[in-house]
């Protein structure tokens, strides 16, 4: 390549590019993004890979997850810690999940761990209630939110326990044709 | 428990989920096994154990695509991907020799599809209207860029195979064959003499008349030329020919890729159904809009969809407790606003066939008046389906189906209308070429076509064509200037009740797509006798692009009613499909049954435009000859039919078979939910028990 960039050195790139969906372009183009959120705190030079996260406050301020009602649940998930603090690492993570060529499989497991507001590992009635609030920016009835969640477990329940297991959510996904387009964010 | 690798890769994802979020003592079973997957609380541990064998014996195309598919921390995933390469694995030459090329074949292929995606038209601006509107505005556009492609595609091939040819012999001077018959079906005079008033130029552009007649845009002006030369041949009415078959097909063809796709969806998720409440909670919001009036309105647009399947639930729930007489009522009421539809439908027909036979006998008449009426068709075509639609919508409204329903007759309506009514203009000028098929009779006895009204019909349906194309264009850009802007600025500026009401300009996907595939079957009719019909098309595409791109921004308001169904791309495929049915029965006819006029265009000495085939077999070489024949006789062609039967059985089975699997697959989930629950019982109770006995 002609370019010389000193942020990342080669191995680096190679190992991003085989971790994730992107390419060495769009992962330097990740890290002027990450960058410009926290100039003074992101280093520009990641070849001994810094340990630096940057607090949730910081990343939801991105235009592209500023408006997403579950912002701050897609952060939370792709922390490490669960307090929504995002190094690099888990940044490129998060938008490589949420890229085009993401699998469905892999896109359905950060799903269901998106929509899981209290992380139980189950979608009970209260996860789904709060989806549904931010879905619909509380103008549904609370008697219509309360028959909307006990039909959508009524509808995708499969072993009868009244709440979601990933693989009563995976089995529904599968049937869902715009899941994969819509779980996608462009950056 | 014998397990297959791949059911216990899947499990040990599962697994992972519920560790790696796991706050709770809740130890259920499958918990109970050793921890083999990273845990939120220890440091991170790997598992050495099962996934390298799979990915070993899974071959060279495992490891890198596993890893970036694996849902585990982006640290871990570089540590194992550390590891992988550090582990030499023990294979043969051959293996790696495979791994290699797989590895660079993969790299290949990624910097292929960077190097396309520089190509790709209009990608950003795609993007940007999808996260604004959603995901069905989104596929008009999508649609509209597949058939530009199309369209401009198409030119190349005619441009390569008939018009550059026809450029270089006509300026070469190759020999023409002369033609033999009557000398006034010979007579073919497109140029007017005397003075021409300059403001016909301008007439003559948009009526293709005068000038533009005797040019390349139509049939008339192409020659039989067939040149041989000692080791070259070229036999431009050949060529004509087939690569007018050969775009039909090469059409079908693109169409059809584009439908598998589509199609697979469709099929995997079959159709969607009503109150499908889970997936509008869980997949209906669009993680790519953008905005805050965007997401706003995307949140208005779940709400509405919501209520709407709620409506339709109590609706259902209401129809199924009616009684006997209601129902009477209901499906009379039903039949009586469908007979109204079709009536409604056949007046506009019949006004188009008065219109087009009102256009054609008074077609010599000049200036203004003329081009009015040169016109008619078209604006009896365009005045009928905007009027029609809007009709029918009402008498939809009244039968009282579901919403959903409702859409799609109303929808199906308008389908039926657009492409029918271009099916009726057609038919009148058939009827009058060829003095309603009694080519033997009247004005059509000695040319068996009518000399005295058309000295070259071809030119003249060519020219129908493009006015319809150029119409339609043209209107489109009036509506939008004229109605769309004023609109916006009305209810913007002046706010009372009345604006309110009325509201914002809707971006109504299916009537826009009815539009396009209105636009795209004439040109398919006209493609034959206008062959530079493709290029305007292009053009015009183009340009529709980026004012229904500027309308869209400036305009109009996402759509809060949107039907799945409707706006899908397999949808409009399949209408595209009627449409080009209806160019291919055009063609087919044309082709075959027509006499091609005699004073213009390539095929003036043939007695069809078809026998043009069978005269140059006979120019073949005798092995080629018998091929052919082999390949069209009994002998080749039943063999051929009974294996193409065998694979299509062989399909359906392996169809059948997945489905049945599907379901099986479904109904052992079920039953492992259940199993999971009653151990999970019996556990609790074995554990209270040895609670109570200690």
């Amino acid at each position: 390549m002609g370019n010389k960039q000193t942020i990342f050195t080669d191995e680096q790139l190679d190992a991003y590019q085989d971790c994730t969906f992107f390419t060495r372009k769009e992962i330097l183009r990740l890290h002027g993004r990450y960058h410009e959120l926290a100039p003074h705190l992101v280093p520009m030079d990641y070849t001994n890979d810094p340990d630096c996260k940057l607090p949730l406050a910081l990343i939801v301020n991105m235009p592209e997850l500023k408006e997403n009602p579950f912002c701050n649940r897609i952060v939370e998930s792709f922390s490490e810690d669960g307090m929504g603090n995002l190094s690099f690492n888990e940044f490129v993570d998060m938008f490589s999940v949420l890229s085009e060529m993401a699998p469905r499989e892999l896109k359905a497991i950060y799903a269901f761990k998106i929509y899981d507001f209290n992380v139980d590992n189950y979608l009970c009635k209260e996860d789904l209630e709060k989806t549904l609030n931010r879905l619909t920016k509380e103008e549904l009835t609370p008697e219509e939110v309360v028959l909307v969640c006990e039909k959508a477990i009524e509808e995708a329940d499969l072993d009868g326990d009244h709440k979601l297991s990933y693989a009563d959510f995976e089995n529904m996904i599968t049937r869902a044709p715009d899941f994969l387009s819509t779980f996608h964010i462009r950056i | 428990m014998a397990r297959s690798p791949q059911r216990q890769s899947s499990r040990e994802e599962y697994d992972y989920t519920e560790e790696y979020g796991s706050h709770s003592d809740q130890q259920s079973l499958r918990l109970r096994r050793v921890p083999s997957r990273v845990s939120n609380q220890n440091p991170p541990q790997f598992d050495w154990s099962s996934p390298h064998e799979e990915e070993d014996e899974e071959g060279s195309s495992g490891p890198p695509r596993d890893l970036r598919a694996t849902p585990l921390p982006m640290a871990l995933k570089r540590a194992m991907r550390q590891i992988q390469q550090m582990r030499v694995p023990v294979v043969s030459s051959r293996e790696s020799w495979k791994r290699k090329k797989a590895k660079s074949l993969r790299k290949l292929k990624e910097s292929g599809r960077g190097f396309l995606s520089f190509f790709s038209l209009w990608s950003k601006t795609l993007q940007k209207i999808g996260g604004n509107f959603g995901g069905g505005v989104q596929s008009y556009f999508l649609f509209l860029r597949f058939l530009v492609v199309l369209n401009f595609v198409s030119f190349l091939l005619i441009a390569g195979f008939v018009l550059i040819p026809s450029i270089v012999f006509r300026s070469v001077g190759s020999k023409l064959i002369n033609s033999t018959g009557p000398e006034a079906c010979m007579e073919y005079d497109p140029n007017p003499q005397g003075l021409v008033v300059f403001y016909n130029y301008f007439l003559d552009l948009l009526s293709g008349t005068g000038f533009m007649e005797y040019s390349y845009l139509f049939y008339g002006y192409y020659n039989n030329t067939m040149v041989e030369d000692v080791n070259f041949s070229y036999n431009i009415p050949l060529a004509y020919l087939l690569t007018a078959v050969f775009y039909f097909i090469f059409c079908l063809i693109c169409i059809i890729v584009r439908m598998g796709t589509a199609a697979r969806v469709v099929v995997a998720t079959g159709v969607s159904t009503v109150g499908n409440y889970s997936m509008i909670a869980f997949t209906s919001w669009d993680y790519g809009c953008l905005g805050d009036r965007a997401t706003k309105l995307k949140q208005k647009n779940i709400h509405y969809g919501l209520q709407v399947d709620l409506e339709e639930e109590s609706m259902k729930k209401r129809a199924a407790t009616l009684t006997l007489l209601q129902k009477i009522v209901l499906y009379s009421l039903r039949v009586s606003m469908c007979v109204l539809s079709l009536g409604l439908i056949i007046a506009a027909f019949f006004g188009i066939f008065k219109a087009t036979e009102f256009s054609q006998k008074n077609s010599l008449q000049g200036g203004i008046l003329g081009l009015f009426f040169e016109y008619l068709p078209s604006i009896v075509i365009t005045a009928g389906n905007f009027v029609v639609p809007l009709l029918c919508d009402q008498i939809a409204l009244i039968e009282r189906y579901a919403p959903s329903n409702t859409v799609i007759v109303a929808l199906l309506r308008s389908v039926f209308l657009r492409l029918v009514s271009l099916g009726v203009l057609l038919f009148t000028l058939w009827g009058q070429i060829t003095c309603d098929g009694a080519e033997n009779t009247g004005d059509c006895k000695l040319c068996q076509y009518n000399h005295l009204i058309y000295q070259c019909w071809e030119t003249r349906v060519g020219q129908e064509m493009y006015k319809l194309t150029l119409f339609d264009f043209l209107i489109n850009i009036a509506v939008l200037i004229l109605v769309e802007f004023p609109r916006r600025m009305v209810v913007d500026n002046w706010s009372n009740k009345l604006t309110q009401w009325v509201g914002r300009q809707e971006f109504v996907v299916s009537a826009n797509v009815l539009g396009l595939v209105y636009g795209q079957t004439v040109v398919w009719t006209g493609a034959l006798f206008c062959p530079l019909l493709p290029l305007i098309n292009t053009l015009k595409f183009i340009l529709l692009f980026y004012f229904k791109k500027i309308t869209l921004f400036y305009n109009c308001r996402p759509a809060l009613k949107t039907f799945r169904s409707t706006t899908s791309t397999f949808f409009f495929l399949v209408v595209l499909l009627f449409g080009w049915g209806l160019g291919t029965v055009v063609i087919i006819y044309s082709v075959a049954e027509i006499r091609p006029s005699m004073g213009c265009g390539p095929f003036s000495v043939f007695p069809s435009m078809w026998s043009i085939v069978p005269m140059s077999f006979q120019k073949l070489s005798i092995t080629s000859q018998e091929f052919l024949f082999f390949i069209g006789s009994q002998s080749f062609s039943i063999p051929l039919f009974a294996l193409s039967c065998v694979v299509m059985c062989y399909f359906v089975a392996l169809a059948s078979v997945y489905g049945k699997s599907v379901a099986l697959l479904r109904a052992q989930l079920k039953l492992e939910g259940r199993d999971k629950q009653f151990l999970v019982k019996q556990i609790e109770m074995l554990s209270q028990s040895q609670h109570i006995l200690n």
